[in-house]
């Protein structure tokens, strides 16, 4: 299925008032200003993906997953370089840097900030639309954003790709939301967005 | 001292509630899944239960319906991490008396903490 550039200026709407609910709720959460870049949306396939545009994908990340199905069918990621991972958990448990409990910690603790988040922003799309998801519960792995995106894209269907990075300020955290959306999400995404086009 | 069970399989989630429950004069009692709720209900009695929604084993709504058909007179608040309109509606329809959004801070306590103060004093 192909998409028009007005359609994924509509999806793109959508995404960011998810992504804006996903800035408020870390803000929440870590008590520090959130800074969150526009977001990066775009329909590729894999093979473009996979070029990266910029990107470090052999890098790894500690991220949580949650898919979704219902009016939407794809995989939300809350990811961040384990570095800036482990200044959160820290952050949130209270626990010094340096404790030998910050490890066992950190999938506890990543996987409910994760939970939280991406709830954010999967509801708030949700909402705006009057539909409804189901959610698997968050799993939290380390992993490349390579094999993240060749565990969940076919090699011949184009995706949604939703990136959009976020800073914890004071903290030196970052992060980045990423949302792939699969493609028999367009039909009833672009169907519900149609009145407000 | 009120018995308020805490239903949440995630151990970061359960630390912050039982701490602000306790600061709050509660009791506290945990189970991690949907199932050992019931069947903690069942055997602890608590005065009041908090319900997460997204579980192994049973999740939360499951465990509500099952609760309401048991016929237990228990006021459950449901917090959870989802805020679709959808989802809050559904669970207020099978007979939650609260549902509060994650994370539990701020106007979020405050709310279970009325809730819980409306239903088992304290």
């Amino acid at each position: 299925m192909n998409i028009t550039p007005a359609q994924l200026d509509a999806i793109t709407e959508l995404v960011n008032i998810g992504l804006g609910r996903a800035a408020s709720i870390l803000n929440e959460m870590a008590t520090s200003h959130v800074r969150l870049t526009t977001p990066r949306i775009e329909a590729l396939s894999l093979k473009e993906i996979l070029m990266g545009k910029g990107r470090q994908l052999n890098a790894t990340l500690s991220s949580v997953k949650m898919s979704f199905t219902g009016m939407m069918y794809g995989s939300a990621y809350l990811a961040f370089p384990p570095e800036s991972a482990l200044r959160l958990v820290s952050l949130l448990t209270g626990e010094d840097r340096e404790s030998p409990d910050l490890d066992s910690l950190k999938l506890e603790t990543l996987n409910e900030v994760g939970n939280i988040v991406l709830n954010g922003v999967l509801g708030s799309i949700a909402n705006a639309l009057d539909g409804m998801m189901n959610y698997t519960i968050p799993s939290y792995q380390e992993d490349t954003l390579e094999r993240m995106f060749v565990e969940n894209v076919e090699e011949d269907d184009t995706v949604v790709l939703a990136v959009a990075e976020f800073s914890v300020e004071d903290q030196n955290i970052r992060g980045d939301t990423l949302l792939i959306l699969e493609p028999k999400s367009f039909a009833a995404l672009l169907t519900a967005l149609e009145p407000a086009n | 001292m009120p018995t308020v069970l805490i239903v949440d399989d995630s151990s970061y989630q359960r630390r912050i509630l039982r701490t602000s429950l306790e600061e709050a004069g509660y009791k506290v009692a945990e189970a991690t899944n949907g199932r050992e709720g019931v069947d903690m209900t069942l055997s602890l009695k608590p005065d009041a239960a908090i319900f997460d929604l997204l579980m192994p084993e049973m999740d939360g709504m499951a465990a509500l319906k099952e609760i309401r058909e048991k016929k237990i007179q228990l006021p459950i608040i449901v917090v959870s991490a989802d805020i679709q309109e959808t989802t809050k509606k559904l669970c207020m329809n099978m007979g939650a008396v609260g549902f509060v959004n994650k994370p539990v801070k701020g106007e979020s306590l405050i709310s279970v903490l009325n809730i819980l103060k409306n239903y088992i004093g304290q």
